[in-house]
């Protein structure tokens, strides 16, 4: 019997502290992010779209030597067209990146032997057709562009 | 209500209207005040209650429609006004229509039984705290009604489940009650009231000889409102919404109506059977002190009464919405366990006490 109530008192000394533990929540802020008008603060390593570097004079680093594509866990996402140029150095003539197939793992980025493939901080990716899901060559030098103007106004 | 009545009858008298309308018109305004104060209560509660639990787990609550969310409610109270009816297939008609109205007229009634102020007391029964009890399980007989009418056994069970709860959780309210009855010697609401007045501040709130009962009426107002933690019969991650699945549209409107203005009306009656109802905290009336003992003091003291037993009631829904964010759901073998074996010897203990007390400290 005492032992019932002791446990009992124990009970009820959790409640009230449980109580006193909810109310405390009032006092702080919502963590929630009223969306479209708010953005959250993304992470320096947050993995977006892809976009390919350029340097200063506008010509891409990659040289199509089809390492992204090799590391490419989902087959099929990256294609590359290999191209000569005149002073005989490969660049790729077409690249393009299925974002319907990707996984947004960031291999490529990881395992590109010239830095020429990045992510940007884009997240907002929806669209109503498929197709427009297909990143070409253009589309990925624009993406770097636009980025860089991001991180200058920031 | 002579003074208000006296005021009334000047106001008709300024636009050359006969004594006659007034004398037919004033015993309807209250029915009409508070028809329209329920209705709009209820819609801000709803959204008080959204808030206030967004609130609690660090959310914003509902902030797109209108200024800080506030037509929320006026919104989804239209989205349910345009909704079809739906009546089931072998569901029986005419229950069925009227579950929903049984479940809401009686909380209609009793809203008129509380004192408001000491003028606003229009429905004085000399056994108001128990026709109160009465009707207020009225609307338990709607939910069986509910239940058996939509020709669903989830839906029957659900309301099987509900009214064994409420049921079982009247009796210690009951105990409580009379333990309050004993104490201010009086069953009318207005004199339950009265009888809390002291000379000093809040000290004769009846709170302070039976903590305990108030506590046992808290959790049985949890448990007959059907709210968290006692919220089983209508447990929204695991049963859908009990006897309301069949309902829709309108039909499923004066439910969730119902249910929230009994929440509110069971607040102010707690409110007014412990927390000194309309009665002032501070032993004064503010009104008074600021606008003196004249014209204008006394009539403010009316509002001022009003403004007193909604406090004391919106502190009690906050408590409730506490308790919702803060406390899990119980099982059903617990919870008709502690009915039965804790709150009812809990209540018997609570009125032993309260006799003890009333016997020896007021015996003549």
């Amino acid at each position: 019997m005492i032992k019932k109530i002791t446990k009992s008192f124990e009970y009820i000394v959790a409640l009230v502290l449980g109580h006193l533990t909810v109310l405390k929540h009032i006092f702080k802020k919502p963590v929630t992010l009223e969306y479209p008008e708010k953005k959250a603060v993304l992470n320096e390593n947050f993995r977006g779209e892809h976009a390919l570097v350029t340097d200063s004079g506008g010509n891409l680093l990659c040289t199509a030597c089809g390492t992204c594509q090799r590391v490419c866990p989902s087959f099929g996402t990256i294609e590359i067209e290999k191209d000569k140029n005149e002073s005989g150095k490969f660049y790729p003539k077409n690249y393009s990146i299925d974002l319907n197939k990707c996984i947004f793992c960031g291999n490529c980025v990881n395992y590109c032997p010239f830095g020429a493939i990045v992510m940007t901080k884009e997240y907002e990716l929806s669209n109503q057709k498929k197709s427009s899901l297909i990143l070409d060559i253009n589309t990925l030098k624009s993406n770097y562009s636009d980025s860089i103007i991001e991180k200058k106004e920031k | 209500m002579n003074y208000l009545y006296y005021l009334y009858i000047q106001f008709l008298a300024k636009y050359h209207l006969p004594e006659a309308i007034g004398m037919i018109t004033f015993p309807l305004l209250p029915f009409i005040i508070v028809a329209v104060v329920l209705i709009v209560m209820v819609i801000f509660l709803v959204l008080l209650e959204r808030k206030v639990l967004a609130i609690f787990t660090q959310r914003k609550g509902p902030n797109r429609v209108g200024p800080w969310g506030l037509f929320q409610t006026i919104a989804d109270a239209i989205k349910l006004l345009i909704k079809e009816n739906i009546t089931p297939v072998g569901a029986e008609k005419f229950m069925f229509t009227l579950a929903p109205l049984l479940a809401f007229i009686p909380v209609m009634a009793i809203w008129g039984l509380i004192p408001f102020s000491a003028e606003f007391d229009f429905i004085s029964y000399s056994v108001g705290a128990l026709l109160f009890m009465t009707i207020a399980s009225i609307p338990i007989l709607a939910i069986l009604l509910a239940g058996y009418a939509s020709n669903n056994k989830y839906s029957l069970l659900g309301s099987m489940r509900s009214v064994a709860q409420a049921i079982s959780y009247e009796l210690p309210f009951v105990f409580v009650l009379v333990a309050v009855v004993v104490l201010a010697s009086s069953m009318n609401l207005g004199q339950i009231v009265l009888a809390q007045t002291s000379v000093y501040p809040f000290c004769g709130w009846f709170i302070f000889p039976s903590f305990l009962g108030f506590l046992i009426v808290f959790i049985c107002a949890l448990a007959e409102l059907n709210r968290c933690p006692f919220d089983l019969p209508e447990a929204e991650s695991e049963l859908v919404s009990g006897y309301n699945t069949e309902y829709s549209g309108m039909r499923f409107a004066f439910f969730f109506l119902a249910e929230y203005a009994m929440m509110f009306i069971m607040c102010a009656f707690i409110a007014t059977l412990f927390l000194g109802g309309y009665l002032s905290p501070f032993g004064f009336y503010l009104s008074t002190k600021i606008f003196g003992n004249g014209h204008l003091g006394q009539i403010l003291v009316y509002f001022e009464q009003v403004f007193w037993i909604f406090l004391k009631t919106f502190f009690l829904i906050f408590c409730m919405m506490w308790v919702r964010a803060t406390l899990p759901r119980l099982k059903s073998n617990q919870l008709m366990g502690f009915a039965w074996k804790v709150l009812l010897p809990a209540s018997l203990l609570n009125l032993l006490f309260v006799c003890l007390y009333k016997y020896f400290l007021f015996a003549k």
